[in-house]
């Protein structure tokens, strides 16, 4: 397994290089003024303009720009946002723990729920069931995360009042232990249903499929000729080996969610990666839409190597090949 | 009779005297303050680059600073202004010395004694980075603190709207032993200010909040009354609203277009809506592109503003909340603006007429058809739906318009440093003086300055009686500037639509509103005169 890690570490380094390099180029071909946008709207004063544009080095050559920036991230130094004037790695670091927070609660209800909706659609004895439940589970799907989100606002916290409308928890807290716990989850519940809502769909609609194909496989005929009960056969023999392309999907998509719920962010105003991205590009501070893109690279070589960890605990047959 | 407005939900009807009894600061406004408290406002930006607004006129860095940045004065909401700082000021018969008399007895935030030094201090090194002050700086003979109680500005020539340029959202106050020697810049203090203003500096939580607590030494003691003032920062405005109405915040401003739903949130909701006395404009224009043809013929430029109807887009896309623009000096400029002269009559909708100058320009309808442009502006609210008003009235004179929506950056790169367009249309701040925001629209700009005039015009006639204008007498100032007007009534490289009103939403819980919402246009709440009961609390 260390080999695999290893080796998918090797090659996610052109990978990481081609990325900082064709997002220079992007960034570069991208119309913009990171100076005017520090400054609003009236004209920027050409002392300052110059002032800043040397101090952060804006209008170095392109190569020079590339080659600075990989001699830096080697020492770890992910660049300086002058945006927020503070180093764009301390800046990551702040923001991810809350976009940790935030895709972790969702896929740990979107995986449960999408099993158990795609379990229940798979082995569903009325043909009238399954369908109701996949098509529910596609329109909700089809459903964008932003829409959804406004939704959940507008009836949990404008409608009914029961819940906060945005943020990570109240700009004035006097909670504690428990209490506190309680009070973050108020502010957690509404960004986390409706991603977990969104993903939840994804996965129900993939066991689903993979539920029905392993109904097909013949130690299930077998288990059946055993006399083993119904609910016996879902637990030890399909929700098993139903979980292995669930794994790739959710594992696929939680890295991607680490790299920042972009629009649910934004809606939700939760201060992850995923608003300080939207803010990094409206203001043009390209040194942070770089070091996103990059741990949002890691993390999705990470959580590659993670799901192939899972895979092998989950399938003997993949450990015994390897 | 206090002035200001409160807008219950039957808006434009409850603006008099019935609905200011209605407003709890008022109704308490005798009662003795208490301390205590907190006030949370949400600001629509979750990014704010600096502090320090020296360096930056963007408006959630405003609003920050009216809270912990003060200056040598400022103005009431009837445009009056008020002594901060300076307690008096004198100008000198020629124009060219102005000396004001510097408060005696503040401290800054950090407790350091403040002194004319300090101010001089903040001309000298942050002048030629303030965008305000780049009209004045070059007039700038010397900036001197003769002593601890005085500053002197000394010019070269004239500028009549030197005072203005020293109020305290353009001219905020910098500590000079925070900044001397320093890279003012970049410096850490710009994003951890130290200030005069009622409160001082406490944390930045990246993305989230901006905390600010009691300043011990105000100048104007026992003031502020409340604890802290905490700005939740927030995407955009419809989220301030949604915070607003679930009582997450106290405190927004909503843009003119959200006004309805705000008055509809603050039926159910504890705030109501304060109109503020709009005495700098907000002015909404097309600038067409004088490069290109058929724009460079000013019939097809008068053409294209009879054929807008600007009341529609005041009722459609305003709500009623905004006027017509009536000449290239606002209104609101009332020492200045001459109500003779009215685009109202002189540009008055008649797409009749507009067909008839474009015939004359020779562009005749053929095929239903004379000739298609490009109208560009940015993909936000108001811009948008401007831009769809103004896309159908030129298409009832034959125009085929393709409205190009854009990201605000790649608008600027367009209209700005391309001069990529046909039309574009925005909304400029005009600030307190024409000098600070209406000159920029007209004067020439042969280089590609984003936010300054991108139409091409330029016109040694029209920039000599800005000069003019700017350096006479103040009993001289109004027929200098019905010239201006004359001028660009004439050549029109901009088409001036709505001058838009400004709105505020603030939670029932605060006393002594009235005084606190006594702000111009561009200031909002210091939050030094406002209190909490205890109970609310």
């Amino acid at each position: 397994m260390l080999r695999v890690a290893g080796r998918r570490a090797v090659w996610a380094l052109p990978l990481l290089l081609t990325i900082i390099v064709v997002m220079f180029c992007l960034l570069r071909a991208i119309p913009g003024d990171p100076v005017q946008a520090m400054v609003g709207d009236f004209p920027v004063p050409p002392a300052y303009r110059a002032l800043i544009e040397e101090k952060y080095h804006l209008n170095d050559p392109l190569p020079t720009q590339i080659v600075t920036y990989l001699g830096n991230i080697v020492s770890g130094d992910f660049g300086y946002s002058y945006q927020n004037q503070r180093p764009v790695i301390g800046l990551i670091l702040e923001r991810a723990p809350r976009t940790i927070l935030l895709a972790s609660a969702s896929f740990a209800i979107a995986i449960p729920l999408g099993l158990l909706l795609g379990v229940l659609a798979g082995t569903a004895r009325r043909p009238l069931a399954d369908k109701l439940l996949t098509t529910s589970a596609l329109i909700a799907y089809a459903i964008p995360t932003f829409w959804l989100g406004q939704l959940l606002v507008i009836v949990f916290a404008l409608q009914l009042g029961w819940l906060p409308t945005q943020g990570i928890g109240p700009m004035i807290s006097r909670a504690h232990g428990f209490a506190w716990i309680l009070e973050r989850l108020r502010y957690l519940a509404l960004p986390a249903l409706a991603f977990a809502i969104h993903e939840g769909m994804r996965i129900a609609r993939i066991s689903r499929a993979s539920v029905i194909d392993t109904l097909g496989q013949g130690y299930i005929v077998t288990a059946r000729a055993k006399g083993l009960t119904r609910g016996a056969i879902i637990r030890r023999h399909i929700l098993r080996n139903a979980s292995l392309p669930v794994v790739t999907i959710a594992g696929y998509a939680f890295g991607h969610a680490l790299g920042g719920a972009v629009l649910l962010e934004t809606v939700f105003a939760w201060p992850g990666v995923g608003l300080l991205l939207v803010d990094s590009i409206r203001l043009r501070d390209n040194m942070t839409v770089i070091g996103i893109v990059i741990v949002s690279a890691i993390a999705v070589v990470v959580m590659n190597l993670v799901v192939d960890v899972v895979y092998a605990l989950l399938d003997p047959r993949i450990r015994t090949a390897r | 009779m206090p002035t200001s407005c409160i807008l219950r939900p039957t808006r434009r009807a409850l603006l008099a005297g019935a609905a200011l009894l209605a407003m709890p600061g008022l109704a308490l406004a005798q009662q003795t303050p208490v301390k205590g408290g907190t006030v949370i406002a949400a600001l629509a930006s979750t990014t704010i680059p600096n502090l320090n607004t020296q360096l930056t006129s963007a408006t959630p860095a405003l609003i920050v600073a009216d809270v912990w940045a003060d200056g040598l004065m400022t103005y009431d909401r009837d445009g009056k202004r008020i002594p901060r700082l300076a307690t008096s000021w004198e100008i000198s018969p020629d124009g060219k010395t102005y000396t004001f008399h510097i408060r005696e007895g503040v401290k800054w935030s950090d407790g350091q004694p403040f002194t004319a030094g300090d101010v001089a201090f903040t001309l000298n090194a942050f002048g030629k980075f303030n965008t305000y002050l780049t009209k004045m700086m070059p007039f700038v003979e010397s900036a001197t603190a003769p002593d601890d109680k005085t500053f002197v500005l000394q010019l070269k020539q004239p500028l009549t709207a030197t005072l203005d340029l020293f109020d305290k959202e353009v001219f905020p106050l910098m500590p000079r032993h925070i900044y001397e020697g320093k890279d003012v810049a970049t410096h850490p203090a710009n994003r951890a200010p130290v200030g005069l203003g009622p409160f001082k500096f406490e944390s930045w939580e990246n993305g989230r909040s901006i905390t600010f607590v009691r300043n011990p030494n105000y100048w104007q003691a026992p003031k502020p009354y409340l604890d802290s003032v905490i700005f939740a920062l927030v995407p955009n405005n419809q989220q301030a609203l949604n915070a607003m109405a679930n009582g997450e915040v106290q405190w927004f401003r909503p843009e003119v277009v959200q006004v309805p739903a705000t008055l509809q949130a603050a039926k159910k909701g504890n705030f109501h809506v304060v109109e503020i006395r709009n005495n700098a404009p907000e002015t909404a224009v097309v600038d067409i592109n004088l490069r290109r043809a058929p724009f460079d013929n000013v019939k097809v430029r008068q053409a294209l503003f009879h054929a807008i109807d600007r009341q529609r887009i005041v009722k459609d896309v305003y709500q009623g909340l905004a006027d017509t623009a009536k000449n290239a000096i606002p209104v609101q400029f009332t020492a200045l603006h001459d109500p003779a002269l009215s685009y109202d009559t002189l540009f008055a909708y008649d797409p009749a007429l507009a067909g008839r100058l474009l015939d004359e320009a020779g562009f005749p309808l053929k095929d239903g058809k004379r000739f298609s442009l490009e109208l560009t502006t940015i993909s936000a609210s108001p811009y948008d739906a401007i831009g769809q008003v103004v896309q159908a009235q030129w298409k009832a004179i034959g125009i085929e318009v393709k409205l190009t929506t854009l990201d605000n950056q790649l608008w600027v790169d367009k209209v700005y440093n391309k001069h990529d367009f046909d039309a574009s249309i925005i909304s400029l701040t005009g600030r307190s003086n024409p000098v600070l925001g209406v000159d920029r629209s007209f004067v020439c700009n042969q280089g590609n300055v984003p936010y300054a005039n991108p139409t091409g015009y330029c016109n040694p006639e029209f920039d000599k009686a800005a000069a003019d204008a700017a350096s006479a007498p103040l009993d001289k100032q109004k027929a200098l500037y019905r010239a201006y007007a004359d001028i660009v009534a004439r050549d029109l490289n901009q088409l001036a639509l709505t001058n838009a009103k400004a709105f505020e939403a603030v939670s029932n819980n605060f006393m002594n509103l009235d005084a606190q919402f006594n702000v111009a246009f561009n200031t909002h709440p210091n939050w030094a005169e406002a209190w909490l009961p205890k109970d609310k609390q």
